[in-house]
Order: structure tokens, then C-alpha cells, then sequence
């Protein structure tokens, strides 16, 4: 333990320099924010039509002149942009998101309620998803029966290419239409979730098993199972735990990506099984260009989105600390010292969890 | 947790799915067997959005007003004729501007208060003003400068117009003039866009709410003030009805077809014939109002010659329309007005079908050449008129799309483009290039309608900005004519010269389609084509 001086003021400069990589990425996920934010604000104002002026021009319920202006004045949209876009952001720093134009309800309540729904719904289908996905991908590079494998590969493409509508359709009709296990339209708590959930997985799982599948094989061809299988190890033991552990880590990039397409396909899902979740809340503000609400979810998505490549990219230093020393003229040399890692790697035996670390590189 | 736990909560977790679902089997069986008329399940085809009064125009908000609510006045569907409701009796004085209602005694608010004399004044005044301070609009409707005075000694209500209003009474009869409480005109708009503080007198009460996802509205207990003609005079029959909007024409019919609803809004119309040979009903209504019609812009190009206008008339062949896109529930159009209104005239022997005539018509103003293409040309340019297709219809494309072939056999094109939904509005109406957009809806008073729609004080659809004298001193006699023969005589007088100088294309009579299970029984639909709950009930 003579040289621990050294260790630790390296230990100190890899803190540090992973404190100022923190503060650097949270600063930009900020700015990224603030930018979509003014970005969408401003152009709300450039499209035409909004549900006050609706209500103005509709020939359906026409006001005099002297109610519009009142009617402006009360959304302040008498004001200019600019000026709009002062009021809005100030009231939105003392939390308060507004109205909704259409239905005069409050703008927190609506994005609450919708996203207290499509949280558990996409939580639910996560999960479905990471099951399905590995279900597949196993199955698809360890099917005893070659045709059963071909299958099972070509399901991603299948996934992808099936409309998520369509899948939700014909989940209901067969089980709310024909069974009649669940209802198609009222709320049954966690039971409603289900089909939802199964119809987001099955459209959103095919790129994620896709990278499994590659990844899968690539690990079963490597050297160190040749080597397990030597020691005796048995083949169940090598699929499930060996090759999976090696083979999942590219797919682990690839769940904030699930992520963003389960929030995304929340629309399509919701609008077939007359859930009021987030994608509802969504498509009705966009549709009625409902200035206020869809602020709201520009605000949760995009916090969202950046959020959880954050913490990617907060999590990734952790796994490979190469990451957060600045300047590029590192990134020769670890690309230069990968080689020697994925032998490492390769032996199943020098590096923990298979992800090189900085100690080990450098050794 | 070791093994066995782990395995015994996913025994549980299996086994509180199993029950549940069965639950649900259960549940779905026996929704609609309660005792005295049972619970409905009804599937709007939208989401209800403000409950707001003076707001509310959409087809599914005002399905839950008309059931919430009751009105001064009522008036019978079947009949046409204004009837006695929360006014007993009302008298207008001679010259149109005072209007006297007696007040009906012993109805109440579901929150207890008292729909008395002071309450009612109390709603036309807000109605007829709004609240600025609330950003609350006045209801259209209304004329301005109302003063509204209670005597609740007398129970009777003096309201004094600043002008004569002659639509006033159908006004008072239509879903926007439902009376409510003090506290709803009390709330602040955003508390007032909620369904359960709109608190009405009607027939049944807003039970709770979640937007967008179900209203239940149960039924007022005591309620004992049915319009005299009614067949039921006490409390409804159903104990409840959820109501559940539901956007996708699929899952909505699925889930009628699975039992799980009783009555739906809208099917497609390609739906309608197998649900009647499945054994279901179909309860359409066509309401009292204006038909579904195209204005015709002069402005527009080449659309300032009369006999354009009338070409397009004549090139239309409705009953071919009805005949591959719709059903029985609808019916071509056959004036401005829908039949059943008042004043409505029958001009459809005008308008008849008539590719020869348009011809005629064309060749005389000089469209003699043709392109290419088959369209009339003038001087190297083509016949051609602009239109945006409707984004509130869900038949409206395919309906274009065949008006748009039937010009073309005259060598008239129609130019059809697309907006959605937020913009139509603002882009098709202010678009100087637009010669036709669809109009027409059911409206409480057809004289009130037309003003809106083509009066220089209202939209001024047509563009004439009062430059017709002969259109617009129709229109404008129409508010003083408080004397029913007279105001006829003035409306069959605009229908006539509406279509005798082709600012109008009546296309058919907007209907409201709805789907019930045949064990539903006494769901009907009123003088504006909306649900009436009242006299519904479940038999088994």
C-alpha cells in the first residue's frame, strides 16, 4: 500500500473531473429545455388559429367585437409575443401552468392526471417489452429448431412494421369485443392496463430485441465460451448467464430510446383504448393548438427526454470513466486500448462486469 | 423475501387478475338490470369539453346540458309548438320589447336553491351581458341591452328589450338558455367549465367527472317539473347514465355490439343497415335549423356572375349522394332551412338536379371552350372554385370528393384542400380565394341563424357587406317582426332570394345518428336532434 498517495489524488482529479462533467451536462440539458420551450412558444404564435380566435371567427356562435376584445384581453393575447412570452414564463417559474383554453380546466391537473396514467401504462409496457424482448431474442439464437430461430429473428421486423393501432384492434376484439375479459372503455384499474401495455411492447420492442439478438449471437461465437464450455459449464448456464451478461450491454444503451417510444406511442395506444393519459392529453391540445397545455407537455416531455439521457450520460462515466477527461486528444488512445479490453473481456476473467474500467486500461 | 413468499404473491397477483376479470364479467352483465329503469352506458363521439354556459356549442356538451338543465320555455319536437316549462305562462307586449314570464313554483336547483323569480332574472341578465371581469362571453343568443326585473311576490320575471327581438322565445327554448344556480354564475369561468359545478334544475345531476374519460350523471331526486306534454311527469326513469366519449367509430360500435354500451352517437353511415338486420335501432333526427348548405362567395373568382352560381345549383344531384354515401336517417337538403323549422319553405324544385340547365347556364355566360382536362375555360382561364373541405364531419371528404365529379360533368372544377382541425377556421374563412365552404347547423331560431350567417352585423359569410339591400332589409325586418305570419312571410322571402340569386347551395339535412340496443327503450331525440334521458329506460 505505498503508492495509495497517488491513487488517491488520482481518485480526487477523476472526482472532480466528473463533478464538472455533472455540472456541464445538467447546465446543457437546462439550455436544451429553455430552448424548446421559447422554440415552440414562438411557433404557436407564426400558425394560424388558436381556440380563442376559433371561438371569434366561428360562424356558430359569433360575438360582437366588443366581447372579443374582453375575451383577448382576459388570455392577454392583446399583448405582444414578447410580452406574452415574459407573462407566461414568469408565471410558469411560481409553478403556475394556466388554462386550458378549451376546457377551462387547469393545465397542472390535466398534465397530473395524464401523466399519472401513461406513467404506469408505459411502466407496465417496460417492462412487457424487456420480457418480450429477451423472450425473442434467446429464442431466436438458441431455439433448438432452425426454423423456430428464423422466426423468432424475423419477429423485430415484424414489430416494427406492424401499426400499433392495428395490433390494439384486434386485442380488443378479442378480448373486450369477443371474450369480454376487460372492458374496452371503462376504466378497471390495473387490469385496463394490460392490453395497452402488451400493444406498446409489441410495437415498440422490435429495435431493442433486434440489438439483442446481434448482441446474443456475438457473444455466443466468442472465445470464452468455447472456454466454459471446456470447464463443463452447461450450455443453460452459459446462454442465461455468460452470454446474456456479455451480450445484453449494447441493448442497455438502447432502453432511453424505449423510453421516448413509449411515451410516443402513448398517442396512437391511448386513442384506441380510450385512455386519457398523456398521448390523449397530447394529440387533444395539438389538435385545438391549446397553447397552454401543450406548453405544459413540451415542458414534461422534453424534461423527460433530456432527463433520461442525463442520467445515460451521467451513468456511462461511472461504467467508463475514459468518458469524462476532456480534450480529444484522449479518445485516440482509448480507442486504441479497446483491443486490448475486448481480450480482457474476452477471457471472461480480467474485467469486472465485462466494462473496462480506467485502472484496467491502464494496467 | 425467499422463495416460497415470492412465489405465494405471484399466486396472489395471478389469482387478484383472475378475479377481477371475472368481476368484470359479472359487472358488465348486470350494469343495466338495476331496479325502475336501471343504469345506461351512452358513448359520445367526442370529448365533452367546457361546460361553460355561454360557451358550449359542441353537439356532445350540449347533449349533457339539455339533460342537466331545464328552460323557461319548451318546444315540442313533434310539434313545433312553444310549451309551458319552468315559465308557466309568458305574454309580449305589442310592440316586441317588454316579455312577462311567470315563474313555475316549488322547482329547485339540485343544490336546494330556489329556481324562483330573482334567479331567473338573474340568468338573463348574465346571459344577455356576460361577466368581463370573468372573461365570460354573452351567449350570442341573447340580444344586448336586456334588462331582466324579478317580483317574486307575484313569481313573475319582466324582461325589457332595448329593441325588438322577435327570435327571443325559440331562443329561450335551446340547450345555450338552460337556467342554473348562483353558485355556478358565482364561480369563477374556469370553475364554471366544469361538469359537476354546472348546477341545473334538469332531470338529472352531474355525479362526478374525470375529462375526458366519464360523466356520470345521476338522477334528481324529486324531480317533478317535466314540460306538461311529457308523457313522464316524476323523476326520470334510469337511475344513472355514463356517459363515455369515445373517438374511434370502431371501439365505439365494438364495444355497443359487446353489450357493454346501450346507446351510441354516430355510426358511419355504411354501418347503419347491419345494425338494423342485427336488431339494433337507429334514432336519427334532422334538427330544426339550417340545412347543410355551401355559401357561395361573389368575390371569389368567376363566382360575381349569377349564372355560375346557379350552374352550381343545378350541377349537384343530392339524391345520388344519399343514395352511395348515406342512409335513410338523411335526407337531401331541399332549402336553407331544415323542413320542421320555422318558416321553412320548400325551394328544392329551384335547385333540382339538372347537368343540361348548368350547361345552359355556363355556355350563356361564356364558358364555351374546354381544356384539356375536360374544365371550361373563359379568356385561357379555367372554371375553377376553391372550397376547404369540412374538418367538422367525418363524411365530408368522400361527400366532396363526389360534388366535386358531379361538377366536373358540367366542366366545373372544385379545388379541394385540406386543413386540420386548429386552423380551418382562421385559414379557410379568411383564404380571399374561397368561393364555398360548408355550413349549417340546427339552430333554436332560423331568423336568429341567418343573421348570423349572412347579415353584415353578423359573419357576413357572403361577403356582401350589406351591398344586397334587398338580403339585408330582410334580415334586419326579421327582429322586429315579433308576429309569427309576419316573421314567416320575411323568411320564406330570404329563402327565395338566397337561392333565386344562388348565394346558397343547400347540400342535405345535417342528421344526428345514434345507435341503441333494442332493449333500450323511450330514447328519443329533441326539436335540436340532442338525447333526451328523461323518458329512457332498460327493459330486460
Amino acid at each position: 500500500m505505498s503508492n495509495q498517495h497517488p491513487n488517491a489524488s488520482a481518485a480526487d482529479t477523476r472526482r472532480r473531473q466528473y463533478r464538472e462533467y455533472v455540472i456541464r451536462r445538467v447546465a446543457q440539458a437546462l439550455l436544451v429545455i429553455a430552448l424548446v420551450y421559447t422554440l415552440v412558444f414562438f411557433t404557436l404564435f407564426v400558425l394560424p388559429g388558436d381556440p380563442i380566435e376559433n371561438k371569434l371567427t366561428s360562424p356558430l356562435n359569433p360575438l360582437p367585437p366588443s366581447a372579443g376584445e374582453a375575451l383577448r384581453a382576459y388570455y392577454h393575447f392583446d399583448l405582444s409575443p414578447i410580452e406574452q412570452f415574459t407573462l407566461t414564463v414568469g408565471r410558469l417559474l411560481h409553478g403556475d401552468l394556466g388554462y386550458s383554453l378549451v376546457s377551462g380546466r387547469a393545465v397542472s391537473d390535466l398534465v397530473a392526471q395524464g401523466f399519472s396514467d401513461t406513467i404506469v401504462l408505459a411502466g407496465v409496457a417496460f417492462v412487457m417489452t424487456i420480457v418480450l424482448s429477451l423472450a425473442i431474442a434467446l429464442t431466436a439464437v438458441y431455439a433448438p429448431v432452425r426454423a423456430i430461430r428464423s422466426i423468432a429473428a424475423s419477429a423485430p421486423i415484424a414489430s416494427i412494421s406492424a401499426p400499433s393501432f392495428l395490433i390494439g384492434f384486434v386485442l380488443l376484439a378479442i378480448f373486450s369485443f369477443q371474450l369480454g375479459w376487460v372492458s374496452s372503455v371503462r376504466d378497471q384499474g390495473f387490469v385496463s392496463y394490460v392490453l395497452p401495455a402488451l400493444t406498446l411492447a409489441l410495437a415498440v420492442n422490435g429495435p431493442l430485441t433486434q440489438v439483442l439478438i446481434q448482441g446474443l449471437r456475438k457473444a455466443a461465437d466468442e472465445p470464452f465460451v468455447t472456454v466454459l464450455r471446456a470447464k463443463g459449464t452447461s450450455e443453460v448456464r452459459i446462454a442465461l448467464v455468460h452470454v446474456l451478461k456479455n451480450g445484453a450491454i449494447p441493448s442497455i444503451t438502447m432502453l432511453a430510446l424505449v423510453v421516448g417510444e413509449l411515451l410516443a406511442g402513448a398517442v396512437v395506444v391511448e386513442a384506441v383504448f380510450t385512455r386519457t393519459g398523456l398521448g390523449f392529453i397530447t394529440f387533444e391540445s395539438v389538435r385545438d393548438q391549446d397553447t397552454p397545455v401543450i406548453l405544459a407537455v413540451v415542458i414534461l416531455i422534453s424534461s423527460i427526454y433530456v432527463g433520461i439521457n442525463l442520467v445515460t450520460d451521467l451513468v456511462y462515466p461511472v461504467l467508463d470513466p475514459r468518458i469524462v477527461r476532456p480534450g480529444h486528444g484522449r479518445s485516440r488512445r482509448s480507442r486504441l486500448a479497446r483491443p486490448a479490453v475486448a481480450t480482457a473481456a474476452a477471457t471472461g476473467t480480467a474485467v469486472p462486469g465485462g466494462i473496462p474500467t480506467k485502472a484496467s486500461v491502464d494496467a | 423475501m425467499t422463495r416460497t413468499t415470492r412465489r405465494r404473491a405471484r399466486l396472489a397477483a395471478a389469482a387478484l387478475v383472475a378475479v377481477s376479470i371475472a368481476l368484470t364479467g359479472c359487472s358488465a352483465a348486470s350494469a343495466s338490470s338495476d331496479a325502475d329503469g336501471g343504469s345506461l352506458t351512452y358513448l359520445d363521439a367526442e370529448i365533452p369539453t367546457s361546460a361553460q354556459v355561454q360557451e358550449a356549442g359542441t353537439w356532445q356538451t350540449r347533449a349533457l346540458q339539455q339533460n342537466i338543465t331545464d328552460r323557461l320555455l319548451y318546444r315540442n319536437a313533434e310539434t313545433g309548438e312553444l310549451e309551458p316549462w319552468i315559465a308557466d305562462s309568458w305574454t309580449v307586449s305589442p310592440d316586441g320589447l317588454t316579455y312577462t314570464f311567470v315563474i313555475r313554483d316549488g322547482v329547485t336547483y339540485s343544490d336546494g336553491t330556489a329556481v324562483d323569480a330573482t334567479s331567473v332574472a338573474k340568468n338573463l341578465n348574465w346571459q344577455s351581458t356576460g361577466d368581463e371581469a370573468k372573461g365570460t362571453t354573452p351567449n350570442a343568443q341573447f340580444p344586448p341591452g336586456l334588462v331582466a326585473t324579478p317580483d317574486d311576490a307575484t313569481s313573475t320575471v319582466t324582461v325589457v328589450l332595448a329593441a325588438p327581438y322577435a327570435p327571443f322565445l325559440n331562443v329561450l327554448t335551446g340547450w345555450g338558455s338552460g337556467l342554473v344556480a348562483d353558485a355556478t354564475i358565482d364561480a369563477s369561468k374556469e370553475e364554471q367549465s366544469k361538469f359537476v359545478n354546472l348546477i341545473g334544475s334538469g332531470p338529472f345531476v352531474v355525479a362526478s367527472e374525470t375529462y375526458g374519460k366519464e360523466i356520470v350523471l345521476d338522477r334528481r331526486e324529486g324531480y317533478a317539473w317535466a314540460p306538461p306534454s311529457s308523457p313522464n311527469q316524476g323523476e326520470a326513469h334510469l337511475a344513472s347514465v355514463t356517459v363515455i366519449p369515445v373517438q374511434e367509430d370502431s371501439v365505439r360500435l365494438g364495444t355497443l355490439k359487446s353489450g357493454e354500451a346501450d346507446v351510441i352517437r354516430y355510426v358511419q353511415p355504411s354501418e347503419e343497415q347491419g345494425l338494423v338486420d342485427a336488431g339494433y335501432d337507429i334514432v336519427s333526427k334532422t334538427g330544426v335549423g339550417l340545412s347543410n348548405q355551401w355559401f357561395l362567395r361573389s368575390q371569389a373568382p368567376f363566382l360575381d356572375d349569377v349564372d355560375v352560381r346557379k350552374a352550381l345549383l343545378h350541377a349537384i344531384d343530392r339524391e345520388q349522394i344519399i343514395e352511395t354515401q348515406y342512409t335513410d336517417s338523411w335526407t337531401p337538403a331541399t332549402s336553407v332551412l331544415s323542413p320542421g323549422t320555422f318558416g321553412y319553405v320548400d325551394e328544392s324544385a329551384k335547385f333540382a338536379y339538372d347537368p343540361d340547365a348548368a350547361n345552359r347556364l355556363l355556355d350563356g355566360a361564356g364558358w364555351t371552350e374546354r381544356d384539356a382536362d375536360g374544365y371550361r375555360t373563359k379568356g385561357g382561364e379555367r372554371l375553377t372554385v376553391k372550397t376547404y373541405i369540412d374538418v367538422y364531419d367525418n363524411t365530408a371528404k368522400s361527400l366532396f370528393q363526389q360534388i366535386q365529379n358531379q361538377f366536373k360533368d358540367v366542366g366545373i372544377e372544385l379545388s379541394l384542400n385540406e386543413l386540420d382541425y386548429s386552423t380551418y377556421w382562421a385559414t379557410a374563412f379568411a383564404d380571399p380565394e374561397v368561393g364555398a365552404l360548408r355550413v349549417g347547423w340546427p339552430h333554436p331560431d332560423p331568423s336568429k341563424g341567418l343573421s348570423e350567417y349572412y347579415s353584415k352585423d353578423g359573419s357576413d359569410l357572403l361577403g356582401l357587406a350589406g351591398s344586397d339591400t334587398t338580403l339585408q332589409s330582410l334580415l334586419d325586418a326579421q327582429n322586429a317582426a315579433t308576429d309569427d305570419d309576419t316573421r314567416a312571410a320575411i323568411l320564406g322571402q330570404i329563402q327565395d332570394h338566397l337561392i333565386d340569386q344562388a348565394y346558397v347551395v343547400p347540400i342535405l339535412n345535417d342528421s344526428q345518428v345514434f345507435v341503441t340496443q333494442h332493449r333500450v327503450k323511450g330514447f328519443s331525440l329533441t326539436d335540436g336532434a340532442l338525447p333526451e334521458f328523461y323518458n329512457t329506460s332498460i327493459e330486460d
